[in-house]
């Protein structure tokens, strides 16, 4: 019963070991470390989150590769883990937002939009015929109500605010080095340069714009935010996350 | 007989310089028989937003329910107070939900919203009874005496009112309006928000 | 024609209602009584459409009881009407709503208050001091408004509701002849006769 393996405990995935563990959403943990690394890290003036995009093989075309997705204009997300798992859980989470604005005429707050993926994620640990999502996120967003914010969402369903983190395969190295080299008061493009050196400790490999991926929350100035929506009251709110472009990660990276 | 002037009640809203004003008549009638003359159709979202429903009576209770559910649920989920425009937006959707089979109300709204910068900004807004929104930067009306509250707040809002004189006008405007209204009147109801205070007085009308 | 009455005095609530049960121009029965004791404080009248009218006031009847049941203590008087508010809203939009108007008059043994409700079958509710139901309504309002006094006996309100009454039987084409009167007050429901 007390087996290394979980014993009679580690099939369903429902049923608690005399420990009090629930053995599956601890391999689905597990499942997490061995994924790549992606961090996030949260500047006075924005947020930037970043991971390692590796293929396995060099005939797979990377470009069709995403692992920082957009969820919508204010919020984006990276994923250390099973890549299916998180495709799944990014279309939950546009839905989400869509359905937010459909009743609220905005997109969701940070918060409310990472609770409601937690809720999915939750979810899943206790239904039955489903298993955890392999996946830990890393979930970045601004908001006129809290401003920006950086949040980790795990299997489990557990979800912290974090100033900076990592996740995957590097995750205790990257946060050692991100805890030396963290201050309340780093700028964005510090902390995008931060971001690529802490990537850049037990990356394998050549780093180049082809497999790094990197998106960034811009704070919007009081001025842009009294400007409106673009192109007007009917129009389209600004965004204020985006995906850095090749070109841009290529800059960072020749700095 | 029309659904939407069955028990009568009409509502009123008008922006002033950083204030707001929304009114009602309390009138509740069968067709041509007052039942009641203290009937509340306004109600309080959060401290600087307000709701007028006139319509069905039976829907004004339903619909204030709905929206004290939904609010109450936003503000738990949201750690805070929901912003007049995200509050049209909640209406304007409760209310096209049932574009089908629709509830016989057409909403006002009246409230300050925070600026950007910090400050408080006038809203008023109004929706039909399937929920389409229309923001207007005077005044918006809604009820059986629409379209004489029209006639009236065209001749006497203008611009940039102080809350006192705000106040004033609103008041006018709806008694005068109510008064060419068999089913509105009986006395009325004005909240004017500014942003450390809403002041409700209760307006004697006349009772014919 | 279906007609019921309601005031509110001094600590208490009469409510009153005609006895007559009529199908098309037929009266089948003389001595129907259409006001239900839903608990030891609260009364309510019932008429609109028969069948309904039965049909939902032993629907509320026996909901009231059960939460009593459940809880031990009954419901207030404007939970109650809260509670049957919801109900008729409800059934209003269903594929077949009941058509029942209702009188709710208790006695708030919380706060010693008189509670008067008029509730029609969309689920508009109201309090208010004086209220009735049917064709009588526009002869008994006008009569409540000069002579309904909130501070009256048990007499006074009593006799006030007689003036209701005579002004419909004299006035009204197709008056009821009989009315069943109940009162709700500290000690709890009974029935009274002019």
């Amino acid at each position: 019963m007390a087996s290394a393996d979980g014993g009679a405990y580690s099939y369903s995935l429902t049923v608690f070991s005399p420990s009090g563990k629930l053995v599956q959403i601890e391999h689905a943990l597990a499942a997490v470390s061995q994924g790549t690394t992606s961090l996030g890290i949260k500047a006075s003036n924005g947020i930037v989150i970043a991971t390692e995009k590796k293929s396995s093989s060099i005939l797979i075309d990377d470009s069709m590769i995403e692992k920082v997705a957009v969820i919508c204009p204010n919020i984006g997300i990276v994923y250390s883990g099973m890549g299916p798992d998180f495709r799944v859980l990014i279309a939950r989470a546009r839905k989400s937002a869509q359905a937010y604005w459909k009743v609220y005429g905005e997109y969701p707050p940070t918060k409310v939009l990472t609770q409601e993926i937690a809720t999915v994620m939750q979810q899943a640990t206790q239904s039955g015929g489903v298993r955890p999502f392999g996946v830990s996120l890393l979930v970045a967003g601004w908001d006129i109500h809290r401003g920006p914010s950086l949040y980790q969402v795990d299997p489990s369903g557990s979800f912290w605010a974090w100033k900076a983190s990592a996740i995957g395969k590097n995750m205790i190295n990257a946060k050692t080095f991100l805890e030396k080299r963290y201050n309340d008061d780093i700028s964005l493009e510090d902390a995008i340069h931060t971001a690529l050196l802490t990537l850049k400790e037990g990356f394998e490999g050549q780093m180049t714009e082809k497999t790094i991926e990197i998106g960034v929350i811009t704070v919007p100035t009081i001025e842009e935010l009294e400007a409106g929506k673009e192109g007007g009251e009917s129009g389209r709110p600004r965004p204020t996350f985006r995906k850095l472009t090749e070109e841009e990660v290529k800059d960072y990276l020749a700095l | 007989m029309s659904v939407m002037e069955y028990n009568g009640g009409s509502v009123i809203a008008m922006v002033g310089k950083d204030c707001v004003a929304i009114a009602s008549d309390l009138r509740l009638g069968n067709q041509a028989l007052g039942i009641t003359s203290n009937f509340q159709r306004v109600f309080p979202v959060t401290n600087r937003l307000y709701i007028g429903l006139p319509g069905l009576g039976t829907d004004v209770t339903t619909l204030r329910e709905r929206f004290r559910y939904r609010v109450n649920m936003y503000t738990i989920k949201e750690e805070r107070d929901i912003q007049p425009e995200t509050f049209a937006h909640l209406v304007s959707s409760t209310l096209y939900e049932h574009r089908f089979g629709p509830y016989f109300i057409e909403p006002v709204i009246a409230g300050l919203s925070k600026a950007p910068s910090g400050g408080f900004k006038p809203f008023i807004a109004a929706t039909d009874l399937i929920g389409c929104l229309n923001f207007a930067k005077d005044f918006v009306v809604a009820g059986t005496a629409s379209a004489k509250l029209f006639g009236v707040a065209e001749g006497l809002w203008e611009p940039d009112l102080e809350p006192e004189d705000l106040f004033e006008t609103i008041s006018q405007t709806l008694l005068n309006a109510v008064d060419r209204d068999a089913f509105s009147g009986w006395g009325a109801v004005v909240h004017v928000i500014t942003k450390d205070q809403v002041v409700t007085r209760t307006l004697k009308g006349r009772m014919d | 024609m279906e007609t019921s009455f309601a005031l509110t005095g001094k600590g208490y609530v009469i409510i009153a209602a005609d006895t007559t049960a009529a199908r098309s121009i037929v009266k089948m029965k003389v001595d129907e009584d259409k006001i239900k004791e839903l608990s030891s404080h609260l009364l309510m009248s019932y008429s609109g459409e028969p069948g309904d009218t039965i049909q939902f006031a032993e629907y509320v009847e026996r909901n009231i009881r059960l939460y009593q049941i459940r809880n031990l203590y009954p419901l207030r008087p404007a939970a109650a009407a809260a509670w049957i508010r919801r109900s008729l809203a409800e059934s209003l939009r269903s594929r077949h709503p009941y058509s029942v108007n209702l009188l709710l008059g208790g006695y708030d043994i919380a706060d010693h208050k008189p509670n008067l409700y008029w509730i029609d079958y969309l689920g508009t509710v109201v309090e208010l001091p004086f209220a009735a139901h049917g064709y009588g309504s526009y002869f008994a309002l006008s009569l409540l408004d000069r002579y309904h006094n909130p501070e009256a006996s048990l007499e006074e309100g009593l006799a006030t509701l007689k003036r209701c009454i005579e002004e419909v039987a004299k006035r009204l084409i197709v008056s009821p002849d009989r009315f069943k009167v109940k009162v709700v007050d500290k000690d709890g429901t009974r029935e009274v006769e002019l």
